[in-house]
């Protein structure tokens, strides 16, 4: 009785109170070449939320399914991609039970070879990490959005993205937003180089939450009427689950899903391959993105490495050094996996002082600078300043640290 | 879509409370337009300062308070509203800038 006014088993779009003649937004839209999508379409200025900016992203981005459960700050994105859905940008949508069973749902969508989205923030991510610690060695290509809050007690629902430095030793990509422009650009590049058949794993989008998701800010869209081309499940580099022929083995080779039986060798030589796509997924993001790294004022004797909403403090810095007549760099990575090690070399080789202002307390970012840095430059790296729980990172506290900084080291 | 005439800056709120700032000149005078992030969306509002300029650069100003243009901090809930206000200080601005030159100059 599938397809039938009130049937149990299917309900059509009718049931949902649409007219019959309704046409699904998706169905409407035009699938382009992604390079076409990032460097040749026209852009219209729009001065939206990071929330919306993510639903944006999402209603060009050809989502087969996406999954979450409700948590603040992500709710307001996931609650926008509702309404994707009821409009048939989005072909599947439901709310999980919470973040274990939402992340495992979503892995299981992801084996079967469709395009599948979910999204958290902080705690949220915290309780789904053993699922989402199995996607890379699944081979999953999952796009999730995280919208990052404290995670640590006392607990608060502000900006601090700490929970950033669990994923980083998982083999799941991992980009860092700084704006708005960024939270509607990133998830479509990362699902295109998240779905190459040479990297197959799955990618993170984090973006500090309340600074950017609940603020308005300048972002340039594509045309509505144009998607990304859908996923090709069986380009990949496992294949994926034949669901319509029960039962489905969840992988090609049985014995890594058999952890009494697996051998040592064979999950050593499956992580290698893991962190090595990975690092493949480079050049992809540098075709979509145009690089892994921005850099401005190169050569500079000061440089400011951050990423995220510390870019953006720090932006406003360089640009008041610079009207005092004070040239100081800044690098923005934009991808934190894979870490863009060559791109930071080059830019801050010859620099004397490189500040890391961070967002959270453990200062993860000086961390994985200081260990690519780490005897290849004579530059002294200083860690901070480091806000967190929630705390605001003024312009004016980086001025200062540089201003001392400069004291320091002469 | 915000009025672009005049905007000499567009930035990250300064204050590090997340949100965008935006900043008009008009010769002297000019005004800081800045939204901040709201639990709510709905709730998300500008918050526009008339500002006098102190030199040629963008980020140095003071609130100023003594115009006929507002005495306080104002809010805005809609672009167009903001629109139409940056228009009309526009107006006055000029206006005010020709008054200016008129005054006896401190030698």
């Amino acid at each position: 009785m599938a397809n039938v006014v009130g049937s149990s088993v299917c309900r059509t779009a009718v049931d949902e109170g649409k007219p019959a003649d309704w046409v699904p937004g998706g169905e409407k839209q035009t699938a382009v070449d992604p390079m076409k999508m990032f460097h040749e379409l026209p852009r219209e200025q729009l001065f939206i939320t990071g929330s919306e900016a993510a639903r944006e992203s999402m209603r060009r981005a050809n989502i087969d399914i996406a999954i979450a459960y409700p948590i603040t700050p992500q709710s307001e994105s996931m609650q926008q991609a509702g309404y994707l859905y009821d409009e048939g940008y989005i072909k599947e949508y439901y709310r999980a039970e919470e973040e274990i069973g939402t992340f495992s749902a979503i892995s299981g969508a992801s084996r079967a070879g469709v395009r599948s989205l979910t999204a958290t923030s902080g705690p949220g991510l915290m309780r789904g990490m053993e699922a989402i610690s199995s996607w890379p060695g699944a081979r999953t290509p999952i796009i999730m959005l995280n919208m990052c809050r404290v995670i640590n007690t006392p607990l608060a629902i502000q900006p601090d993205n700490i929970e950033m430095s669990f994923m980083l030793n998982t083999g799941i990509l991992m980009l860092h937003a700084e704006n708005q422009q960024d939270f509607y650009d990133f998830p479509l590049a990362a699902i295109c180089a998240s779905e190459q058949v040479d990297v197959t794993l799955p990618a993170v989008v984090s973006v500090d939450g309340f600074f950017c998701t609940h603020a308005r800010g300048p972002v340039k869209v594509t045309p509505e009427e144009y998607k990304l081309p859908p996923r090709d499940g069986w380009r990949s580099a496992v294949p994926a689950m034949d669901n319509e022929n029960p039962p489905a083995r969840i992988s090609r080779d049985a014995p890594i899903q058999k952890s009494n039986f697996i051998s040592y060798h064979m999950h050593s030589s499956w992580q290698q391959e893991v962190f090595a796509a990975v690092e493949r997924s480079a050049k992809y993001f540098r075709k979509y993105l145009g690089s892994l790294v921005e850099v401005v004022n190169p050569g500079a004797e000061d440089f400011i490495v951050a990423s995220g909403c510390a870019v953006s403090q720090a932006r406003e810095a360089v640009r008041q050094e610079g009207e005092k007549g004070r040239k100081v760099g800044l690098v923005k990575i934009k991808t934190i996996r894979p870490f863009p090690t060559e791109e930071i070399y080059e830019a801050v080789k010859d620099a004397k002082r490189i500040l890391i202002p961070e967002f959270n307390q453990a200062g993860w970012l000086h961390k994985e600078v200081c260990s690519v840095l780490y005897g290849r430059t004579k530059g002294v790296i200083k860690n901070g300043p480091r806000v967190y729980g929630g705390m605001t990172m003024p312009t004016e506290m980086i001025l200062e640290w540089l201003e001392e900084f400069r004291k320091e080291v002469k | 879509m915000l009025i672009q005439d005049n905007l000499v800056l567009t930035r990250s709120d300064p204050s590090g409370m997340g949100g965008t700032q935006l900043i008009y000149r008009l010769k002297n005078y000019g005004l800081s337009a800045v939204n901040r992030p709201q639990e709510e969306i709905n709730q998300i509002h500008w918050e526009v300062e008339v500002i006098k300029f102190k030199d040629d650069t963008v980020s140095s100003f003071e609130v100023c308070h003594t115009t006929e243009l507002a005495d306080k901090t104002l809010k805005f809930y809609t672009d167009k509203s903001l629109n139409e206000f940056i228009e009309k200080s526009f107006q006055y601005f000029e206006e005010l800038g020709s008054l200016e030159k008129m005054l006896p100059q401190e030698p």
